[in-house]
Formats: C-alpha cells, structure tokens, sequence
C-alpha cells in the first residue's frame, strides 16, 4: 500500500476532527420519576369567619354607606359667575362660531396694531396706560415764575420806583409793553421768543418798530448788560414805554372805529 | 509746515513781517466816543472799535474769494475769538478746506496742514523722537501739529487710534512725548474738515474728540444768486483759489488782546441759568441716548461772549446763546436708535429743546 503524502494525511485528520466536532445526536436520557405526594400529617387548616355582630356593626357606620347622596358644596357668587362663564365659553367653542375663531384673532391683531402705530405716530407714552411708569420723564415746559398776564404791573411798577430799583422798573415797563403789543395781536407771545423775534413781528412801516427797537435796547443794556441807571435815565426810559404805549393805545382805537 | 513750527515752543511763533493793519485812529475815536459818550448812555462801556474793525477786515479779505457763507464766516470767527477749535462738515466742493485755508490765512500766525488718511499714525501727527549719533542721545521732532493754526482736512478718513493723539493737544494744549511734555503756542487752533460719516472710507470720531470741538458748523449749498456769482468771477478769470490775494490781518498779540476783551464780556445770571438748562435738558430729553456734558456749557458761554463782542455789545443776550446753541449742541449729544430710525436729527433736538425753556427776560 502506497504511503500518503503529508498533506493528504493532515487533511484527512482534518476532516474526522471536523466530523467528531459536529452537532452530535444526543442520547436521549431516562426520565425520573415524579416524587409521589405525601398526605399532610399536619392539623387541619382553620377558616377565620368574621363576626356577624361585628359586621353588622361596620355596614351600619357612615364610612361605609357607599350608595349614600354627595351634595354640591356651597357655591359663592363669584364662582357661578365665573361657572357660567365656563359654560359659555365651552358652548360657544362647540358651536358653529368657532370655525371663525382665528378669522376673530386676525382681526384683534390688526386692530392692536393700528392702535400702536396711531398711538406712536401721536408720540403718546402709552406705556403709562399699562402702569409702567415712562422710560424718560417728558419734557417739563420750562417756565420762570412770572406770567406776564397776570402780573400787576402798575402795583409793581409803584413799588419798585418807590423803592429806587430802577433796574427792575425798567423790566417791569418792558413787559408791560411785551404785555400791550400781545393783547393788541401785534405780536405772538411765546416764552421762547426773544426779544428780536418780537421786533420783527411788527410791521416794518410806521414809527411803531423804530420805538419798541429803542425801547429793547434800553431793556437789554439795563437788564442783560447791567447797566447802572440813574433817576433821570430811568425817567428817561419810563418816557420812552409811555409814549409807545399811548402809540399803541392810538393804534387801538384807530383800528376799532 | 512752516519752518518757524519746528522751534521750540516756548518761543513766540508771530514772525515779524505779519504787521496787523492800522486802523485809522480818527474813525477809532469817533466810534469810542460813540460808544461812551454822555449823551448816550445805552452803549457799550467796552471799546470794541479795534475789533470791530479788524474782524470786518477778515471778513473783506475772505469775501474776495468765498461767495457768501456769512454766518458760516460769522461763527469761524467767533470761534477765534472765543479760542476755540472747529469741525467743518460738509458735502465735497463747498469750500470747507478753502475757507479755512482763508480764515488762517488772514491770521499773521505759523500754520500746517494734515492730510488724515487711514494709515496715518500718531507719531506722524504729534513727531517722535530721533536717535542722535553724534551725541548719543534721543531728539524730539515736532510734528505738524506744532502750529498755531492747525488745518486737518478730512479728520474723518483717520482711525480712532490717530484720532487718540488729539485729545491732549485739543484740550489741554499740550503734547506729551517719552516723558516730557511740550506747551503748544498761543493762538493754537484745530480747524478740521469732514465728510458726512456715511460716505465710504470713513470713521465716526470718537465722541471725546468731538466734545473738545467748540463748534461744529454745517456749510451747506450756495444759493442761486451766490452760484451765479461764483460761476461769473471763474469765468471772468479769476480762480478763486489765490490764496495771495489774502492779506493777513490779526498777529498773535492782536487776537490776545481781542480775547482778553472777549473774556471780560458782561453776563447777567439768568443767562447762566439759561445756557445752564438748555444744556440741562439735553440729558433728560426722551430723543438722546446721551446729553451734553458740562463742557458744553462752557463752550456756549464762551461763544456768546465771543458773538455778542463780534456784535458789538459788552453783554450777552439770550439771543446770543440760541444763534450759538446748534454748533455747539449738535456733536455732543447723540440720539436714540429709535429717533435715529425714524429720521430725527440733532438740530431738531436742539430746536425742541431751544422752544422748551424760557427765556429770561
């Protein structure tokens, strides 16, 4: 008998490796026998029966009335307000019109938001209306204590002449004319306007606008610039608002007749 | 730069051929007397003649070549007077760099000019300091900024970071350098040019450089008639750009005096309390994001002592202050994104502002 090369020897050790590794059928092993039950060599077991008084007792205890009535509690005024409100609105919600309800929230939008650009075109704060205060405080109009119509002028005018506070006389008379021209509608008064935006609402024809120039002049040097008057300056000046004002008051009624 | 810009500051920058015109002395008199005399006694107790006169001067040597613009020329030499420096601003081609090149011509001081660019360094502004071989030792080379009258033209077009290098110089007039700090010479005068800011190329100044501005003037658009005007004298030959034909007028010492008088001005306390609540209001108004800080107020009462003197009167109105209130109001407040979005303007703040308080009276 031939002698098998190497290779061929190793593979067919291989091969009965391979089968010996295989799923091999295992032998079916014996069943054992179940154990036979034994009697209970024990006591009988005994039932615990609830008392019959007992239990009478128990179904006849409130807790236990299961079939007993609830009744509603006490309902306030403001829960039924707000109950029907409820009820309203889950019936409404069930009706038809609920199908328009975003229709309904479109509209509300467009309304707010024309509201909120009426109301920031209008510059209104209208923070202030949800309770917040504003973010800035507005601007306050700035005024100085006086009010020129208002003021007494003659009264005044008589105690600070008594006084020999010419300066503050001078003032005085020159609001007094600021006064007259105003009342007359020659001039539009307004706290910002200075002195030349008055002198060039008068008109530029006739002496009416050469004497008020003059007459604020004379107020700027003695007011403004300090200018230390003298009695007779002062009557000089006081001279000079009276005949403007007799000027004006000639004005006056050559326009009313 | 003028070589006499290099020297050390200490010394007086005036040359000597810068004579101040004469002012004829009979017409000086009569108008002093004018002024002073017992038959008038509401006239100013200041003799503003000199003045008066020499600013009118400046005014003439200007209008041969500037059509128009008089309140612009106005304010500039309010701003002289009351020494204080000017920001320009206006569209290309309306004569912003020539009217300051006239206005510190007529002035008979050292005058440089910087051209901002965006790599201009502080170094090229304020001058650095050199290593001397031969001595072994450091020197300081002063930079153009070491002039009496400053022109920067297109302030703008510079960074914040050369913007920086002004605020020493602006303010306190002088330059710090390696631990040694140079005084700047009297008169010493800022007048720059800008842009509007939303033009391409650009920087927003930052607002402490702004706020040492005493004025910031808008020059705006010619009118037809002064157009026309402009458009005869080119055509007729004359360029409008002979800067020779400008004589200077005011020295040194001449603006010294003039703004000794200046600061002598007469102001009664209402006007304080005034400028004082108008600059007041501009930190409580619900339009700006930041209000003027109380420098504004100096500058504006500076100005109308500045304004009223150029007026002829030793006193200051409330008038004075509302003409001077946008220059000096409109750079140093800025407005709320909201009102910025919805087109507002510092000069309307300023007006609303301005018709808020009262004048005294």
């Amino acid at each position: 008998m031939p002698a098998f090369p190497a290779r061929v020897r190793a593979l067919l050790v291989l091969l009965l490796l391979s089968a010996a590794a295989g799923p091999a059928q295992a032998a079916p092993r014996p069943v054992a026998a179940a154990p036979a039950l034994l009697p209970d060599a024990g006591p009988a077991p005994r039932l615990r029966r609830p008392d019959a008084d007992r239990l009478r007792d128990l179904r006849g205890q409130r807790e236990f009335q299961y079939e007993e009535a609830i009744t509603q509690p006490e309902q306030s005024a403001w829960d039924a307000f707000w109950a029907r409100v409820r009820d309203a609105i889950g019936n409404w919600l069930v009706s038809r019109s609920y199908n328009h309800f975003w229709r309904w929230i479109f509209y509300g939008l467009f309304v707010v938001a024309g509201v909120f650009i009426v109301l920031r075109l209008l510059e209104i704060d209208f923070t202030a209306m949800l309770g917040r205060s504003p973010r800035r405080a507005a601007l306050a109009y700035d005024t100085m204590a006086e009010n020129i119509h208002e003021v007494d002028f003659a009264t005044r005018l008589a105690e600070a002449e008594a006084a020999g506070n010419w300066r503050l006389a001078v003032r005085l008379g020159y609001l007094q004319l600021l006064k007259t021209l105003a009342d007359g509608g020659l001039i539009n008064w307004q706290p910002d306007k200075t002195n030349h935006a008055y002198l060039a609402e008068l008109p530029a024809a006739g002496p009416l606008r050469g004497a008020f120039r003059e007459a604020t002049r004379q107020f700027e040097y003695v007011w403004y610039g300090e200018l230390a008057l003298t009695a007779p300056l002062y009557a000089q000046v006081r001279a000079g608002h009276q005949a403007l004002r007799a000027q004006l008051g000639r004005s006056y009624s050559n326009t009313s007749r | 730069m003028e070589p006499e810009n290099l020297d050390p500051i200490s010394q007086s920058p005036t040359p000597a051929s810068f004579e101040t015109p004469a002012i004829p002395v009979a017409a000086e008199t009569a108008a002093s007397a004018a002024a002073t005399g017992p038959e008038n006694a509401f006239a100013p107790r200041t003799d503003f003649a000199r003045l008066t006169a020499q600013t009118e001067a400046i005014r003439t040597e200007i209008g041969k070549i500037i059509v128009g613009q008089t309140d612009l020329l106005e304010l500039l030499l309010t701003a002289v007077l009351a020494d204080g420096h000017v920001l320009l601003e206006g569209v290309p081609g309306v004569a912003k760099t020539l009217m300051a090149k006239l206005l510190a011509r007529t002035l008979a001081v050292p005058f440089s000019r910087i051209q901002f660019t965006p790599d201009l360094m502080p170094s090229d502004v304020l001058g650095t300091s050199v290593f001397r071989q031969n001595k072994a030792d450091f020197e300081f080379r002063p930079g153009p900024i070491f002039a009496s009258v400053v022109l920067i033209d297109e302030i703008n077009r510079a960074p914040a970071k050369t913007q920086s290098a002004l605020f020493e110089v602006m303010e306190e007039r002088t330059v710090t350098q390696d631990g040694t700090t140079y005084a700047m010479q009297e008169p010493f005068l800022v007048l720059a040019t800008q842009n509007p800011v939303e033009q391409e190329g650009t920087y927003r100044l930052p607002e402490a450089q702004l706020d040492r501005f005493l004025f910031k003037l808008h020059v705006g658009y010619p009118t037809l008639a002064e157009e026309v005007q402009i458009l005869q004298g080119h055509h007729s030959g004359f360029g409008g750009t002979n800067l020779e034909a400008v004589q200077p007028i005011l020295s040194a010492a001449d603006l010294a005096q003039l703004r000794q008088q200046v600061r002598q001005q007469r102001v009664e306390a209402n006007i304080l309390e005034y400028i004082a609540k108008l600059v007041g209001q501009t930190r409580a108004h619900k339009s700006l994001y930041l209000g003027a800080s109380p420098r504004a107020s100096l500058a504006l009462l500076n100005g109308a002592k500045a304004l009223a003197a150029l007026r002829g009167r030793d006193f200051v109105t409330p008038e004075d202050v509302q003409f001077l209130a946008p220059s000096v109001l409109r750079h140093r407040i800025m407005l709320t994104p909201e009102r910025e979005m919805e087109g507002g303007t510092p000069d309307e703040v300023v007006k609303q502002i301005i018709q808020s308080v009262e004048v005294p009276r």
